[in-house]
């Protein structure tokens, strides 16, 4: 059983780096962590100030985070997610609560190397004090068989004066079927920025909806999503900024490049409910710039190898 | 010294018009060679020609670059062969470093030649380097490192396009700088531009007119006939008209 566990946290860690993790992070006492395969808790890592309080369930298992009121955690905390079977399904239900003057950094990787029908469900609760921050990347690593059905849903609230930075990346292998919903309620001077960097192939399927809604005054939001789709993939991006508060300000920028028989949607909604606020968007559909591919080409680079450069800087 | 480029009986047809028409230049390896001409002579569409850019490929004619015909060579094939372009109009682009950007051309990647290259276009490394090649920069930055970038790949021959265009005029002497450093690095020059002042540097210049080429000389000779000459000419601005016209006369 013993060496079941250790081989099973050996590949957990072969993936993390496959999807560009660093796996010493896990063994930094420093470094507050946690691994969960499945829904087996394989390795957790806690530093003063910060309680992890995971709770195995049947298909995979609550987490509770807590950064205590007055503490800044000083390294970023990794977490590893993942099914390693060709097969299965895997359901996080995540809270974290950032308490206030409080503040973290966040990395997590979710990796399905082997996947060929895998549902991985992410329920995220986020809830930040005031005066406190959390930056929260997700980076995900599936493998090329494009059998993983990615379901990230993240409701939360901005305290005053705090700031939540989310950001979604999937460029590494296939996508899957893709399903991100973000809902997030900003408070007076808090900032929400939601970054989604995605990169489709073949029948992809990806579906972004993200929404900041501005509550209090002078509170600030920021919706930024860059989408490839190659092969026959489709997307539909629906990013909605709400602004209901005084000097609340909202801005959406959406770019969905298209390649092959690809299919776009970019759907920007922009809501005004009090006169001094304001929120602008733009969103662009299109082909690479010919004129960035050749440029490239004038350096040297063959037309893919071009190509490759352009689309890895746009999600980077 | 020998050519290194040739152009032979080029003719570059957009629609129903010629933009370049029995076109004929013989380039001197290591030298640098002007291409004057007012806006709308054809300057910028016979740089997109010879690096082979895609909606620009000639009609009639042959290019040979370094004794070999590259008419029907691929942008990158060019770019192999030793020959670059810097755009009039720089693309943009979205998170790439100007570090990442300058290192794409280089054979040997390295950070002392990413800064020598910065230097060499009057702007500070340590500001500049991990800056993203977007809208965030000004005209006059972007031009700048589009030159660092194409002066670190070290070209037999770099084609120019409106280096001064956007450049202010103390930037512009260090670019001046730049054209003499890459023929002191050993690159030929084609420098593209409608400024007699920047010709000055040549050692040779061309007058283009009407997608031709209608007089070569020094660049003191070629910028005099140019002031003299084609700030009055009539057809300024209306190519085919006076394309049409010439080919009436011959």
């Amino acid at each position: 059983m013993a060496t079941k566990i250790i081989d099973e946290y050996a590949e957990m860690m072969k993936a993390y780096e496959q999807s560009g993790g660093k796996v010493g992070e896990f063994s930094n006492p420093n470094v507050p962590s946690i691994v969960i395969s499945g829904n087996k808790v394989l390795g957790k890592n806690e530093v003063k100030g910060l309680i992890i309080e995971p709770t195995p369930t049947k298909d995979g298992v609550d987490v509770k985070i807590t950064v205590k009121s007055g503490t800044k955690i000083l390294y970023p905390m990794a977490l590893c997610f993942g099914v390693l079977p060709k097969e299965g399904t895997q359901i996080i239900n995540m809270e974290a609560y950032i308490e206030d003057n409080a503040g973290m950094n966040a990395i997590s990787h979710c990796v399905f190397p082997n996947a060929e029908h895998i549902v991985h469900k992410m329920r995220y609760k986020v809830h930040i004090g005031k005066h406190s921050f959390f930056r929260y990347k997700e980076i995900h690593f599936h493998g090329d068989k494009g059998g993983v059905e990615v379901v990230p849903y993240t409701e939360g609230t901005v305290g005053e004066d705090s700031y939540f930075e989310s950001t979604f990346t999937l460029k590494e292998g296939r996508v899957g079927k893709l399903d991100i919903k973000y809902n997030v309620d900003v408070e007076k001077g808090g900032k929400l920025e939601l970054y989604s960097k995605v990169w489709a192939k073949d029948t992809d399927e990806v579906n972004i909806e993200e929404k900041g809604n501005l509550k209090g005054e002078e509170a600030k939001a920021l919706i930024k999503s860059r989408v490839v789709l190659e092969g026959n993939s489709h997307s539909k991006v629906v990013s909605v900024v709400n602004a209901s508060a005084p000097y609340s300000r909202g801005h959406v920028d959406c770019m969905e490049v298209v390649r092959d028989n690809a299919v776009a949607e970019a759907v920007p909604i922009v809501g005004v409910s009090n006169e001094l606020a304001k929120v602008t968007h733009e969103a662009a559909i299109g082909s690479l710039d010919s004129k960035e591919i050749e440029t490239l080409q004038a350096r040297g680079l063959t037309e893919e190898e071009a190509i490759k450069v352009v689309v890895g800087a746009l999600l980077k | 010294m020998g050519t290194i480029l040739e152009i032979e009986d080029l003719d570059l047809k957009k629609g129903n018009k010629y933009i370049i028409k029995d076109f004929n230049i013989e380039i001197e390896q290591n030298l640098i060679s002007v291409i004057l001409g007012v806006n709308g002579a054809g300057k910028s569409s016979l740089a997109y020609v010879l690096m082979g850019l895609s909606g620009y490929k000639p009609e009639r004619g042959k290019i040979i670059f370094k004794g070999k015909d590259i008419t029907n060579c691929s942008v990158t094939e060019r770019a192999k062969a030793g020959m670059t372009l810097a755009w009039q109009t720089p693309a943009n682009f979205e998170g790439l470093t100007v570090r990442e950007y300058i290192e794409i051309g280089m054979k040997n990647k390295s950070l002392f030649s990413v800064k020598e290259a910065l230097e060499k276009v009057a702007l500070d490394p340590v500001l500049y380097m991990n800056r993203v090649v977007d809208k965030s920069l000004s005209g006059g930055e972007r031009k700048r490192i589009e030159l660092a970038a194409v002066y670190a790949m070290h070209p037999d021959l770099v084609i120019l396009d409106e280096p001064d265009s956007g450049i202010d005029i103390l930037s512009l002497e260090n670019i001046k700088k730049l054209i003499l450093d890459f023929k002191e690095n050993g690159s030929t020059v084609l420098l593209i531009t409608h400024r007699d002042e920047v010709a000055e540097i040549g050692d040779k210049a061309f007058l283009m007119c009407n997608g031709k080429i209608i007089n070569e000389g020094s660049p003191a000779e070629i910028s005099d006939f140019f002031k003299d000459e084609c700030s009055k000419c009539d057809h300024k601005g209306a190519p085919e008209k006076s394309l049409a016209k010439n080919e009436r006369s011959e």
